[in-house]
């Protein structure tokens, strides 16, 4: 190596950026070429002059400003970075200093207030949800009362197979399962009470063609006298031309009681 | 408890420390005050030679860090961040005021001096640095600034080389340029 090679090393020499082996090679070029030796001791120098300038220290108020502007900094971006969390805190706040029921309940009432509000604001809509509500009600019922009539009928008890019929009036849309289920009362029951409750129901449901029908056919089935002079009375009533045939036949029947007799007669009088 | 928590704080990187403040801990901040403040007024002290100008650099530095975290990544060191900060806002300065040759406050630097205030051995010190400052003034203000963060703020040439986005090879040859240049003012200021 060159005296240059050696003088480009002198920097990192002073600064201790060289690895040992290095230092010791430059080393030992200074002990033995004196113009590098010069020159080295010349950078030397100034390097360690360099070390003595005096460093000042910053003054006590740096601190102080630093500190209020630290301070500054963190309100401005409490405020800045978000004045919902804000509120939210201090509505937090208000919660957990006031007595908490009173709060909840005043916020319950004024709810309340709001939604009563909103459903006045509204009738059309919610009368007509309403009323729709209350059709499906009425339907659902309407359907468990035919689904009770029809299983308190087979019930052993008297009283509750005339609960059963009664609830004919109640059921909107009598069908033929009922109308059959009636029917079957009305020729078997061993209860006239219960027979008659049943002639009742069916003559109100006498527009149907096939109940009309049904009670002309049980004209002739009928053994009790009540029972006979009930339907003799039904079918006049109801106009039911069609059951003259069966009254006369009814009044052929031996044993037949001189009241009911007598009865018939003048009902088929009054519908022919 | 306390002690424990103190030292667990001294122990944390200034990495650390500043993505904490970047997630909102802002107080963060202030122990990174507490460890780069002097080393970062003496930077700006020696670029610019204005005691205010350097105070007030100070806290626009840190205010900077505050208001644009985001400039650090967490990949890089907090040290590097701070110097490339400190740089733009030294070169600013120099491009706002188009800088006259700066002015030497003796009386600043006689003050300075430690010793007895007429002794032969402390007039010759203050004369030699007196012509050293002035030999610093005279070189470039790149050439200045490396010799101030090599000297003055004692930092690596790797360090170095990370502020000024160079290898750790340029910064030795330049680094050794600079020392010539002003080895070299010296010497004619001295004559």
């Amino acid at each position: 190596m060159e005296c240059k090679d050696y003088r480009d090393q002198f920097t990192a020499l002073l600064t201790d950026s060289i690895h040992q082996k290095e230092r010791n090679e430059i080393e030992n070029h200074l002990a033995g070429c004196a113009a590098c030796r010069e020159d080295f001791e010349a950078a030397r120098k100034i390097w360690d002059l360099m070390g003595e300038i005096p460093q000042p220290e910053p003054s006590p108020s740096m601190r102080t400003s630093f500190e209020v502007m630290l301070n500054n900094f963190k309100e401005e971006t409490v405020v800045k970075r978000n004045p919902v969390g804000e509120w939210i805190n201090r509505l937090r706040e208000y919660w957990s200093l006031q007595a908490q029921p009173r709060l909840a309940f005043s916020l319950l009432l004024v709810a309340a207030g709001l939604i009563g509000g909103y459903l006045l604001h509204q009738p059309g809509q919610s009368a007509i949800s309403y009323n729709k509500q209350i059709d499906t009600l009425t339907s659902q019922v309407s359907q468990m009362k035919e689904v009770m009539m029809l299983t308190l009928l087979n019930d052993p008890s008297a009283s509750q197979r005339m609960r059963a019929v009664s609830y004919t009036d109640e059921i909107s849309s009598v069908d033929l399962k009922v109308i059959g289920a009636l029917f079957t009362t009305l020729n078997g029951d061993p209860n006239v009470n219960v027979r008659l409750a049943t002639l009742d129901a069916l003559v109100k449901l006498a527009d149907e063609p096939k109940v009309r029908e049904g009670l002309v056919r049980s004209i002739d089935l009928q053994e009790s006298p009540l029972m006979q002079t009930a339907i003799a009375d039904a079918m006049v009533k109801l106009q039911e031309k069609s059951s003259v045939e069966p009254l006369q036949k009814l009044l052929g029947k031996k044993g037949l009681n001189q009241m009911v007799k007598v009865n018939i007669e003048k009902s088929i009088q009054k519908l022919i | 408890m306390k002690q424990i928590k103190h030292q667990r704080l001294e122990t944390i990187s200034d990495n650390a420390l500043m993505l904490k403040v970047k997630n909102g801990d802002i107080d963060k901040m202030g122990l990174l005050y507490e460890r780069y403040n002097r080393q970062l007024y003496r930077f700006l002290f020696n670029m610019t030679r204005q005691k205010e100008l350097s105070e007030d650099m100070v806290q626009n530095i840190f205010l900077r860090m505050l208001k644009y975290p985001d400039g650090f990544m967490g990949f890089g060191e907090f040290k590097t961040w701070m110097y490339h900060i400190a740089r733009n806002a030294v070169y600013d300065h120099f491009r706002k005021v188009k800088r006259t040759p700066a002015h030497y406050d003796l009386t600043n630097l006689e003050e300075r001096i430690e010793g007895d205030q007429n002794s032969d051995a402390r007039l010759e010190k203050e004369q030699e640095l007196k012509t050293l400052e002035t030999a610093l003034d005279k070189l470039t203000d790149e050439n200045r600034e490396l010799l101030i963060l090599c000297r003055f703020q004692e930092l690596k040439y790797h360090e170095i080389a990370k502020i000024l986005n160079t290898t750790e090879g340029a910064i030795k040859v330049r680094v050794h340029r600079a020392l010539n240049q002003l080895k070299t003012n010296y010497l004619k200021i001295e004559n």
